[in-house]
């Protein structure tokens, strides 16, 4: 069930207003527990018995930290990321691996034939495995209490507006809220209902029309102009960014709609003037789970700058990993990492220098556009070609899959975009004029949409 | 809102929900659902893929005037028993067409038959496939279990309803108890004609898909314009992902894979009685009517030297002619077409007429 859904249109009708007719907390609680169930079954339906399975494993693990001290304690919180890692390793990883080593061994002249699982990646595993994670942790570090409630804690993990792509989210932020009893508040409803609308929109009409585009630019590399691929490049930087903080725009309003904040997944990341700015307005709430659960337990900066490097260095090339078992995001993640490196930019900028520090918005924004490509491409041979087919400047099909009202419409599209972003970045609105913003957006995300079974890019990782 | 309201619509999405999700209520509401009234199912006459499309209002996709099927070669004795397994392209095909067929058997694909061979008769199984199911059916053996001779296995899957839309997912071995009825693959088209295909509704559906038409210069949905907007395409066949595409490039040992099943399948049959096996792939419009980038697939196969398998090669025929074959807004052949096919079928059955 994707949120771009009919199905999950009615679904959200159903159980958003079944909650607000519930007087107590409990009740409410076991009915977002099997809806979020439905959600994600609705997927793949065994898939469940995986996720209760880490649930489990977390929910007695939590317990058993909480319980014990000294290296017991350390050694039931290493099991828990063990079973956690070892979910993620067998499911996502395995047969990256054997396939690499497979290859490794073959180029020696002894090939190693082991055999390959035949399955399917259930779907936000990395998502709700790094949330359950942050659990543990936080418990391990006695800044979370353990949460005895068996069902509350299955809901912490299984919320569905941010079940299958985040935000990755922090005990301390959601289960308080869970716990608590808020009735309806028409504010909060509103402005959940409009921040909805506006992530349907960067979804089928900004981020599934520019999809076109990408799809036909990437597909049709060795036979398109460099002027073609540099749009594809180009649009795939925007249609990543819609499709994402669309998805989390919409799982925040649904959030909100039931008296629930969920932390901010995306603050303008295109504004970003260096890498480092990149991260932190881009996935905010994975930054942050690297940041907190790996840069900083590695040392962070507190051991010499080379240190410091190494240790930026593991980060990006484990968050590359983290987004999918090929080397194409490896290699994306260890550039990114290089980039933070090397190019630390400046944050701040005094008055003297403030037009010098917008200068380097499209700096930035090329270069992440750059290794986007390696994100979108098969392989990294694919990857290379298309960044070099563009700085040829060679000849070829100029044809991107769309018409030039659609590429003109295109472009208008996604200035509209930066531009409410940017100086409308609120949701609330009152009185009639939520009632003319909810009818415009439905008629503008109907006439304009692109309704075809996209699902989000992220919902693979 | 009021205590009420919210009952009412909660129940209203339940019902909903339920209602998409269960074969037997959606055969029932279809059934029930007059399609000439106002609130009835919009049923478009113009072909499936301007239904699917809203393309009604160009006058190019329309459907040309039907011509009747020609008489079959008048042939000495009907001593032919036709088994023809086939897909939408054959199911509208009746005996009088086929030359000497005393009797012919329609064998819908997924669903199989039981047969028993008539001894004193030439049994031939012709195998016809439209090419965007060819690779995906043909890459197994799973027509090995759908003709099945009924003395010699006794397994009987006549039986198997026809589905409609909807796909159940199986889990049952694995589980305590059956999530079959809970999810279905096909919730979203069922909830959208349960919750817009009205006639009534239609206009909104036309003024979108104009929208993309006129100003986009493409069509809604799963549908595509050819390069010279003469035909509608079915995304599927002209996508370079879809294995029933006709741009798709073959995997290493794909062709290889496939021959060596339909040597199997002919030897299967020919063991089990049938005294000739034919076999025909009739390719997507877009194979013949937008051939850039073609995959080759009908070509590799019908030439392969490996395959045993007797051929109804429409493929050349239709890279050949100068006549209209396909429907413009449907996946099908017309008439001429279909004449065409019929007509080199009966070529092959007058060997076996007399």
């Amino acid at each position: 069930m994707t949120f771009n859904s009919l199905q999950f249109l009615v679904f959200f009708m159903v159980v958003t207003l079944w909650f607000f007719q519930l007087k107590n907390q409990k009740a409410r609680i076991w009915l977002l527990l099997i809806a979020s169930c439905y959600f994600y079954m609705s997927f793949i339906p065994i898939y469940l018995l995986i996720l209760g399975g880490t649930i489990v494993i977390d929910y007695i693990a939590g317990m058993l930290i909480a319980r014990s001290e000294g290296s017991t304690r350390k050694g039931w919180l290493v099991l828990s990321l063990v079973a956690n890692i070892g979910v993620l390793a067998v499911f996502k990883y395995y047969n990256f691996f054997i396939d690499n080593i497979h290859t490794a061994t073959g180029i020696i002249g002894r090939p190693l034939d082991l055999p390959l699982l035949k399955i399917a990646l259930p779907i936000g595993l990395s998502f709700h495995t790094f949330q359950a994670m942050s659990y543990t942790i936080e418990v391990y570090r006695g800044r979370q209490p353990v949460e005895k409630n068996f069902v509350t804690y299955a809901l912490y993990v299984m919320f569905y507006p941010q079940l299958v792509a985040g935000p990755i989210e922090r005990p301390q932020n959601v289960l308080p809220q869970l716990k608590e009893f808020r009735p309806y508040n028409r504010d909060n409803v509103r402005e959940g209902i409009t921040r909805m609308l506006w992530g349907f929109f960067k979804k089928v009409v900004i981020a599934d029309r520019l999809a076109m585009v990408v799809d036909r630019t990437f597909a049709h590399t060795s036979e398109s102009s460099s002027l073609a691929l540099a749009i594809g490049a180009v649009f795939y930087s925007f249609q990543i960014y819609c499709d994402f903080s669309g998805y989390s725009d919409i799982a925040l309003g649904a959030a909100r709609v039931m008296n629930i904040q969920l932390m901010e997944n995306f603050n303008q990341p295109y504004l970003a003037r260096n890498i480092s700015q990149f991260w932190s307005r881009w996935h905010i709430s994975l930054s942050g789970w690297f940041r907190d659960y790996v840069y900083i337990p590695l040392g962070g900066n507190r051991k010499g700058e080379a240190r410091r490097k190494l240790n930026v260095f593991i980060v990006f090339m484990l968050s590359g990993l983290w987004h999918g078992a090929n080397w194409t995001f490896i290699v994306w993640g260890i550039l990114h990492g290089l980039s933070v490196i090397f190019f630390p930019g400046k944050d701040n900028f005094n008055a003297n220098k403030r037009l010098a520090g917008l200068l380097w918005i499209p700096v930035n924004f090329i270069l992440v556009t750059l290794l986007w490509v390696f994100f979108r491409s098969a392989n990294v041979a694919a990857a290379w070609g298309y960044i070099k087919s563009i700085f040829i400047l060679r000849g070829g099909s100029h044809y991107i899959g769309i018409n030039s009202v659609e590429f003109g419409f295109s472009l208008l599209l996604i200035a509209i975009m930066l531009w409410k972003e940017r100086v409308k970045p609120g949701h609330i609105i009152s009185g009639k004029s939520f009632y003319a913003y909810t009818i415009f957006m439905v008629l503008l995300c109907y006439y304009f949409g692109v309704f075809i079974e996209n699902q989000f890019i992220y919902f693979q990782f | 809102m009021s205590k009420a309201a919210s009952y009412i619509l909660i129940l209203f999405g339940l019902v909903l929900l339920w209602a998409s999700t269960s074969r037997s209520a959606m055969e029932y509401i279809t059934g029930k659902r007059d399609t000439a009234a106002w609130w009835g199912t919009y049923q478009g006459k113009n072909g499936d893929l301007v239904s699917m499309s809203y393309l009604d209002f160009i006058g190019r996709f329309k459907p040309p005037v039907n011509v009747p099927p020609a008489a079959a070669p008048v042939a000495i004795t009907k001593n032919t028993v036709l088994y023809l397994h086939g897909d939408s392209y054959s199911r509208h095909l009746h005996d009088t067409m086929f030359a000497g067929v005393s009797r012919l058997y329609l064998i819908d694909r997924n669903h199989g038959l039981n047969y028993h061979l008539d001894s004193t008769k030439n049994n031939i199984l012709l195998i016809e496939v439209a090419e965007r199911y060819f690779r995906p059916y043909f890459g197994g053996l799973q027509m090995l279990n759908e003709v099945c001779d009924s003395l010699v296995k006794k397994k009987s899957i006549a039986n198997i309803p026809l589905a409609l839309q909807n796909e159940h997912v199986h889990y049952a071995s694995l589980l305590p108890f059956s999530v079959d009825d809970l999810f279905n693959k096909y919730i979203n088209q069922n909830l959208q004609c349960n919750l817009f295909n009205y006639n009534c509704i239609m206009p909104l559906f036309w003024s979108k898909a104009s929208l993309n038409y006129y100003a986009f210069n493409r069509a809604s949905g799963d549908v595509v314009i050819s390069n010279d907007r003469q035909f509608l395409f079915y995304k599927e066949t002209v996508s370079l992902t879809d294995k029933g595409s006709s741009y798709s490039p073959l995997e290493p040992g794909e062709i290889a894979s496939i021959i060596a099943n339909l040597d199997t399948i002919y030897d299967h049959y020919k063991a089990s009685g049938f005294k000739e096996v034919y076999f025909s792939v009739i390719p997507n419009t877009a194979t013949i009517a937008q051939p850039t980038g073609y995959n080759n697939l009908i070509p590799l196969i019908q030439n392969d030297p490996r395959l045993k398998m007797n051929i109804i090669d429409i493929y050349s025929v239709f890279k050949q002619t100068k006549q209209d074959i396909y429907m413009h807004g449907d996946t099908h052949w017309n008439s001429t077409g279909r004449q065409l096919w019929v007509d080199l079928v009966n070529t092959e059955l007058a060997k076996f007429a007399h």
